[in-house]
């Protein structure tokens, strides 16, 4: 029992570190980058005002990097595993519309002007972005600083 | 008890959001995070090129016309070992048409001539860098250069180029960029043609380290 019990937390861990670096990454991509360009691939989802489209590519790359950091790091995890996830399901939503109206998005925005694949390709990857956030939500909480705080009674 | 780890774990969160913003601002300063390339018609040079030039230019500014001649020249005798990505950076402040000569050589790209479009603008800047309607000579250089006229036309008002000219200058804001020409030679600020020239003397130190 204790045994299976270990496998989860590992498996807790290693998904919270794995979702937690890809939030830093995407983030740190962006905001070091022109906010313009991420502006620019959130224009092409078609989806929010022009004039939300700078303000919404200033805000989000901060956001994915300090929920990265937080959930790395293991701090108020259930709060960021909880924000991580609205957003990647925020993320898919975008994904879904813009491949059911076809648009044509040429740069998914997801890690700053790196590349991008094609959407259903960044559709499915967001899914197992989802799944590991799940996991580091329900068993993430070893070797965080969380527990740390918490046993320092 | 729990207020007090509460307390806690705000506050440490606050010291890493601290933490993530500065290290994210000095990257920026230092030019750390990832530099989008050219598009192909104004990148010169291999890719595996141990030596890596970004430079941001602006079509009106005579520095930049004086300092083009080197740049050539560097290309030249280092081709092979070098790679320079061309940016646009118009100061549309003091020079009003830098920014539609940067989209004209954009399109002379498209169409294969983006150097040859770019040494006339830089020859004839004299003339219409401060004209006060749109310059002709934007489209006579393209009738020298035998260009498709319309489809030149078409393309310099495409959101599409000036997309990509506003690009080039907010990610030269981004990296600090204040004048013109300002190169990044392997992540290394060179602004005017005598810090280039400095740089280029250790070209040949730099590759033999490699």
């Amino acid at each position: 029992m204790s045994g299976k019990c270990e496998i989860k937390e590992v498996l807790g861990l290693a998904a919270r570190l794995a979702a937690g670096g890809v939030f830093i990454y995407a983030g740190f991509l962006k905001a070091s980058a022109p906010a313009e360009e991420f502006a620019y691939a959130i224009e092409s989802y078609r989806v929010l005002p022009a004039a939300l489209t700078l303000p919404a590519a200033l805000a989000v790359p901060w956001l994915e990097l300090y929920l990265g950091v937080f959930l790395t790091a293991g701090i108020f995890i259930r709060q960021s595993a909880f924000c991580v996830i609205a957003m990647l399901l925020g993320f898919e939503g975008l994904l879904l519309q813009a491949l059911v109206r076809g648009l044509p998005v040429t740069s998914c925005g997801c890690f700053g002007a790196s590349g991008s694949n094609s959407l259903g390709h960044e559709f499915v990857q967001n899914l197992a972005f989802l799944a590991l956030a799940a996991l580091a939500l329900k068993y993430g909480g070893k070797f965080s600083l969380d527990s740390l705080i918490d046993a320092h009674e | 008890m729990p207020e007090r780890n509460t307390a806690r774990k705000i506050f440490i969160a606050l010291l890493l959001v601290f933490a993530a913003t500065l290290t994210t601002l000095l990257c920026r300063q230092f030019s750390v995070g990832p530099a989008r390339s050219s598009p192909a018609f104004r990148a010169f040079g291999p890719e595996t090129a141990k030596i890596r030039i970004y430079e941001y230019t602006d079509f009106a500014c005579p520095h930049c016309r004086l300092t083009d001649a080197h740049v050539n020249k560097m290309l030249e005798l280092y081709k092979g070992s070098v790679r320079l990505d061309f940016k646009h950076y118009p100061l549309t402040s003091i020079h009003p048409w830098s920014f539609t000569a940067a989209a004209y050589a954009d399109c002379a790209g498209g169409q294969g001539k983006f150097r040859e479009y770019a040494d006339l603008l830089f020859e004839g800047q004299e003339q219409w860098a401060r004209s006060k309607d749109k310059p002709r000579e934007f489209t006579e250089y393209a009738r020298r250069l035998k260009l498709d006229m319309p489809a030149l036309e078409k393309c310099a008002e495409d959101p599409v180029t000036l997309r990509r000219i506003r690009l080039d200058s907010a990610e030269g804001d981004l990296r600090g960029v204040d004048a013109t020409p300002t190169f990044f030679i392997n992540g290394k600020r060179a602004v005017g043609a005598n810090q280039l020239l400095e740089q280029v003397k250790k070209f040949d130190n730099l590759l033999k380290q490699n």
